[in-house]
């Protein structure tokens, strides 16, 4: 590894300026072009003079039904990353200690297969899935005949199924990786020392894999809250998520300023709510 | 722990049934006759005759293709680039760059494809192909760094020098070792950036203007109107087409060249 | 058959000298190891002479022509890596091939000498293997054939031989000088093994902190270290300090030791009244039970006694310092710890070294 000094830089920079030049003008710049925006008066679709205001804001802070989807989102997005760590993390288990040798490995594709597939197909099908008529409902009427039409679709149970679906993939990666990093003789150390099944999960392999567990939440519960394509297919009109709100702004109404501010809002209700867990998480991956 | 393991490989076998029943239910009534999904099952290719004749469609899958190629080759090109920088040196800032990477996958695409709308709205970039494509290439950049980079890891890096001294130049170093060694990295982050944007669906709905489309945009407008088969056939197509490239990622990441 | 020599050689990484003034002449056809512990030099002035790093001062010179300015793929080297840097994704033949092939040598005479190269290290028969099915010993022979066959000026070895476990080391050992004899190339190796760079070199040179404390045939450095660190290192030594008392006509000295009792060894200089410092090496004294305390003959306890198969090691104390002595078991059992002993030595050896 060569330690950069004159006659190297100039070879970094060649190497990294064009992708990074690339990411400031497509990611870094854009983000900041839409604070700005989060501050004008009137659309920018609309040619003035620019003038900056509160008001977005303000709105956002009158208006209960703007918190009030804000609160649902982000409970949406608890909810999700609930279930695919209740979901994924025993599957991510069994890859890592249970499954050996070539079936890992194929396994392991398959999990992470779907998810790197398009979502909006993937969303469709769970549609064809639970719509009254569709498979689920017909195989519980072959279960229980007589029972009610399935009306799952166009429903916030629906909107949930669809997004772990999406992502749970995402925490079992996470956490296969951290727990395939646990070394078998640590297990064995602690089964030496007398430790039973649930003492070994409970105070050595969970807390070990915490590192996974609290990377799949993080990249779960974020697009989660952001979502509106699965609201909107899964959930119809009725799931209503501060992401479908935000993408009116943009498509329907035109108010890009709202939408901007929206847009930072739940970006800023996330951070803060990283930021309040990052202490905490901290203190429990010491060491690791 | 004598239940534990298989309780646990039991779940793990409900959670692919559970992966991948809706995707099998989805391909499987794209080949059925009734326009209404109704069963018994009758095989019949009607659906994916009529998408021959769909002409928006195809139109959309045409541009998707061409945008996910133009994406592949500068993103891997890009990407393998910062790879080698951040494998080969080190220096100061190599970690706040290295962070820097996460915002394209950790921000709601969503806000990223709407900042990305009104930025290029006001440096007058319009709503079409082009901005489409500026979109995905900051998306798929972050995967090509990680996979390369992480190929780049595995490197041994003693090989190039013994190249040197036995003679070679730097490029015939470049050429016999140091370019078949990174091939099978490149190649992964390349498949990887391919499917990255063939299945992008979020940027691309908020930079495409009306009339010209990719074809998640197309599938997502036909939904809007109803569920037809037409879309489910459409669909397998695309899943076919995305797990294609992931399967050939994997076999290159993972089995390809020297492990 | 190439000379190499260095010129004050000098490199700087930040505030560290890595190389801090190192000058060396290296003899046609000899095998010169560069012995030192990490960071004291040695892999750097190998990597200088290889062309991988660039003096801040100072030149390298092979066969009299200042090579400063030449890159590496140039100067016509071969050169061993410790993992030996095999080239994985090539077969054996093709790897030994490769510095002929980049050179343009037409194709008949690349087999021919690609085959003489594998039979030379005894490893006919495994041109279509790949690395990562050949043991570390396999792997090695390779990586030596591969360096060797384009003939070049010389041979650069870093710590070749430190992947392997003890016994096939021994066998690479005799491998290597077998070789190198009947190739009879001017070969520059690295090791912080001083066993290995004393069984291996014509000449070796000890360094640390980027300059060469001593250098010369093994045997001579061992018997005859010049400071303390050069006696330390290349195995065990016993330092005793005392203070001249007497010179004697014959060019002997007599000293008075710190532990008490009398030495008496042949001095370069050393003026009445000064400090010095004597190494002693632990195989060099004589463990008896009986006898008088005299000049070179100490009384002693015997603190610890450890049995290594063909020699014990007894740790003795003389005063208040404890002294190490190797003695070979011929038929004489060992002493008893806690037994009273007396150490003697002649005064030949007894070496004056700076501290």
């Amino acid at each position: 590894m060569a330690v950069a000094d004159r006659r190297n830089r100039g070879a970094i920079l060649a190497l990294t300026g064009p992708a990074y030049l690339w990411l400031t003008a497509t990611i870094f710049l854009p983000l900041s072009a839409m604070l700005y925006c989060s501050f004008l008066d009137k659309s920018p679709l609309v040619p003035q003079p620019p003038v900056l205001t509160l008001k977005h804001y303000a709105a956002f802070i009158d208006k209960a039904v703007y918190q009030q989807l804000m609160l649902w989102s982000l409970e949406l997005g608890a909810i999700v990353t609930l279930c695919c760590l209740v979901i994924g993390y025993p599957a991510a288990l069994a890859l890592a200690k249970v499954i050996k040798g070539r079936w890992r490995e194929a396994m392991f594709l398959m999990v992470v297969l779907p998810f790197w597939s398009n979502a909006l197909v993937r969303t469709f099908s769970w549609a064809m899935v639970l719509r009254p008529g569709g498979i689920a409902d017909q195989a519980i009427h072959v279960v229980v005949p007589g029972a009610p039409a399935l009306n799952v679709l166009y429903s916030y149970p629906a909107v949930v199924i669809g997004l772990v679906h999406s992502y749970l993939p995402y925490m079992i990666l996470t956490c296969y990786i951290s727990l395939q990093a646990i070394d078998d003789s640590v297990i064995e150390a602690a089964r030496s020392l007398g430790a039973r099944s649930g003492a070994l999960f409970r105070r050595v392999v969970f807390p070990m894999s915490l590192p996974g567990v609290l990377a799949g939440s993080a990249l779960i519960f974020v697009p989660a809250v952001g979502s509106f394509m699965e609201p909107r297919i899964l959930g119809g009109a009725k799931g209503a998520t501060l992401g479908m709100a935000i993408e009116e702004q943009f498509t329907v109404t035109a108010n890009w300023p709202f939408g901007a501010a929206l847009s930072f809002m739940m970006l800023a209700a996330v951070l803060l709510i990283c930021l309040a867990l990052y202490p905490v998480a901290r203190k429990r991956m010491e060491g690791l | 722990m004598k239940i534990g393991p298989a309780l646990l490989t039991v779940h793990l076998w409900l959670v692919l049934v559970f992966l991948y029943v809706p995707i099998l239910v989805m391909a499987v009534l794209g080949f059925n006759a009734s326009p209404l999904y109704a069963l018994p099952f009758q095989f019949d290719l009607v659906w994916y005759k009529a998408l021959a004749g769909n002409a928006k469609l195809i139109d959309a899958g045409i541009n998707s293709i061409g945008i996910a190629i133009v994406n592949t080759a500068i993103a891997t090109a890009l990407g393998t680039m910062a790879a080698l920088a951040f494998a080969r040196y080190k220096f100061r800032g190599q970690t706040i760059l290295q962070l820097l990477l996460f915002p394209p996958v950790a921000i709601p695409w969503l806000v990223i494809g709407t900042s990305m709308l009104v930025f290029f709205f006001w440096i007058d970039i319009k709503r079409g192909l082009f901005a489409i494509l500026l979109g995905h290439v900051a998306l798929s950049l972050p995967y090509v760094i990680v996979v390369v980079g992480a190929r780049l890891a595995t490197f041994p890096r003693a090989v190039e020098e013994a190249a040197a001294t036995l003679g070679a130049t730097p490029w015939q170093t470049f050429r016999r070792v140091t370019a078949p060694l990174l091939a099978p990295g490149v190649i992964g982050g390349a498949l990887f950036a391919f499917a990255v944007s063939f299945d992008q669906f979020v940027i691309s709905y908020f930079l495409a203007p009306p009339g010209i489309t990719t074809l998640p945009v197309e599938i997502y407008g036909a939904i809007r109107k109803g569920f037809t088969p037409e879309i489910n056939a459409i669909s397998t197509i695309i899943i076919v087409v995305s797990m294609g490239a992931l399967l050939l990622t994997a076999r290159f990441y993972r089995f390809g060249g020297e492990r | 058959m190439s000379t190499v020599a260095v010129t004050d050689a000098v490199k700087k990484y930040g505030a560290v000298a890595a190389l801090d003034g190192v000058t060396m002449t290296f003899r046609e056809g000899e095998f010169f190891g560069l012995l030192g512990p990490s960071g004291s030099g040695k892999t750097t002035l190998l990597r200088a002479i290889a062309g991988f790093v660039s003096l801040d001062r100072g030149q390298v010179l092979i066969d009299g022509k200042d090579v400063s300015g030449v890159p590496v793929h140039a100067r016509d080297i071969g050169m061993m890596f410790q993992n030996y840097a095999l080239f994985p994704h090539m077969s054996v033949a093709e790897n030994v091939a490769f510095g002929l092939e980049v050179r343009g040598r037409p194709r008949e005479e690349v087999a021919d000498r690609v085959k003489a190269a594998l039979a030379m290290v005894r490893l006919g028969g495994l041109e279509q293997r790949r690395p990562k099915q050949l043991s570390g010993g396999q792997q090695q022979r390779v990586a030596l054939a591969r360096a060797l066959v384009t003939r070049p000026k010389v041979l650069l070895l870093d710590e070749p031989l430190g992947a392997l476990d003890k016994h096939l080391r021994q066998e690479m050992q005799v491998e290597l000088r077998r070789i190198q004899r009947q190739v009879g190339i001017t070969t520059i190796f690295v090791t912080h093994d001083q066993e290995e760079a004393l069984t291996l070199s014509d000449r070796i040179a000890i360094f640390d902190s980027g300059r060469i404390i001593q250098e010369g045939a093994p045997m001579a450095v061992y018997e005859r270290p010049v400071t303390k660190f050069a006696a330390g290192f290349l195995g065990e030594a016993n330092f005793l300090q005392g203070s001249v008392a007497a010179r004697e006509p014959n060019g002997l000295a007599r000293i008075a030791l710190q532990i008490g009792g009398d030495a008496s060894c042949r001095l370069s200089d050393g003026q009445v009244g000064q400090t010095v410092l004597l190494a002693l090496r632990p195989e060099k004294i004589t463990l008896g039970e009986g006898g008088h305390a005299g000049v070179n003959a100490l009384r002693g306890k015997v603190l610890d006694v450890v049995f290594s198969g063909n020699s014990t090691t007894y740790r003795i104390s003389v005063g208040d310092q404890v002294m190490i002595l190797f003695r070979q078991n011929l038929a004489q059992g060992t002493v008893a710890p806690g037994s009273d002993v007396l150490v003697s030595w002649s005064p030949e050896h007894l070496v004056q070294v700076t501290p």
